[in-house]
């Protein structure tokens, strides 16, 4: 991308914030949002969170499902979710994940 | 904007109150080495995603959103369309409007360029922790001063994090993979979403279809596969309430 294309992406960016988080208070008034809606934006967060990660910790370089052990990133990632699960703790997890990945590039034995 | 006229003048919960200011700051100090450490990681992955510090810097500033930040970052270095980028960032942040819904109805009477800044700075943690301490919508003194008191250092510990973050990044090697830190840090913020049935079986379909749609022009399979997730958890969520109902009128 050019570096204009990455400026207007970050104005956009900056638009989807005030669009989400300031979206009531400029209405201002009590509203209740109906249920299916509601639903709706409860759940949309974590899909669009797991399509974005997804991705990236499956599919090699070239495009291809890597579904074994030599694919670190999804040892890695898979290690560090238990962590969380275990822990509740974000930053700890991030150290743990990122130790274990490290870890695991630079042991020859497992490649 | 114009204000109902039936709302009861409040001036008084807008005025500065020493103690509600004081009480947020302390309420909100233990977050705060976690949101710098949460905006140190998104520091780092924006410069290791390929922006360049003036780029990264505008970024931290003026989008102020973590998970959307780090949800744009692949799709920025992939080329994807701008509208695409922007539909995701919408999508990742819809948690707000629930937020925004739950917080603007205290502070309807501020003018709304203040509604606005405040809205735009209140993120997911400020909000749990304002609303643990004024569940009531009635006015009350002090208000908007606690509400700052969360909100001020919060942001300041997020651009400390963050532009450390963008500065450390630049400064370490790319084989170090400290990208790798934001796929991990968007996992800890998927986690507690995903709780239930619905909602995991949603996050696992829509994983599914991205990796399989992965190859769609434009990264639509990205936008394909949250429709499809999100759909997937409203069916279950209907289906288990109509299963529950219907065993009520037979029981």
């Amino acid at each position: 991308m050019a570096d204009w294309e990455i400026w207007v992406v970050i104005g956009v960016l900056a638009l989807a914030t005030a669009a989400t988080r300031s979206s009531f208070w400029l209405i201002g008034h009590h509203i209740t949002i109906p249920k299916r809606v509601q639903e709706m934006l409860r759940y949309a967060p974590a899909c669009a969170l797991a399509a974005i990660v997804a991705p990236d910790l499956i599919l090699a370089a070239d495009g291809h499902a890597v579904l074994s052990l030599s694919n670190l990133k999804l040892v890695s990632g898979i290690v560090a979710t238990i962590y969380y699960l275990l822990r509740r703790n974000m930053l700890e997890t991030i150290i743990f994940g990122m130790a274990f990945f490290t870890a695991l590039r630079l042991l020859p034995v497992i490649q | 904007m114009t204000e109902p006229s039936s709302a009861a003048p409040s001036p008084y919960v807008a005025e500065h109150h020493e103690p509600s200011w004081r009480e947020g700051v302390k309420t909100g100090m233990p977050s705060l080495f976690g949101i710098g450490a949460w905006g140190l990681v998104v520091g780092i992955a924006m410069i290791k995603s390929g922006l360049t510090i003036p780029q990264a810097l505008g970024m931290t500033l003026l989008v102020f959103a973590g998970s959307a930040q780090l949800a744009a970052l692949p799709l920025i270095a992939s080329g994807a369309p701008i509208w695409v980028i922007f539909l995701t960032a919408l999508v990742v942040n819809l948690r707000f409007v629930i937020f925004s819904a739950l917080l603007a109805p205290h502070f309807s009477h501020l003018p709304w360029q203040k509604r606005l800044l405040l809205g735009y700075t209140a993120g997911d943690l400020t909000v749990a922790l304002f609303l643990q301490k004024y569940p009531s919508e009635a006015p009350q003194l002090g208000k908007l001063s606690y509400l700052k008191g969360l909100l001020y250092p919060n942001w300041g510990s997020w651009q400390v994090g963050s532009i450390a973050g963008i500065f450390l990044g630049s400064t370490v090697p790319a084989e170090w993979g400290l990208g790798f830190a934001g796929t991990l840090a968007i996992i800890c913020v998927m986690i507690p979403l995903m709780i239930g049935r619905p909602a995991l079986c949603g996050v696992l379909v829509a994983g599914a279809v991205s990796v399989l749609a992965a190859g769609m022009p434009y990264k639509l399979g990205l936008l394909l596969a949250v429709l499809v997730g999100m759909l997937t958890a409203m069916a279950i969520e209907e289906g288990a309430e109509k299963w529950r109902s219907k065993g009520k009128h037979h029981g």
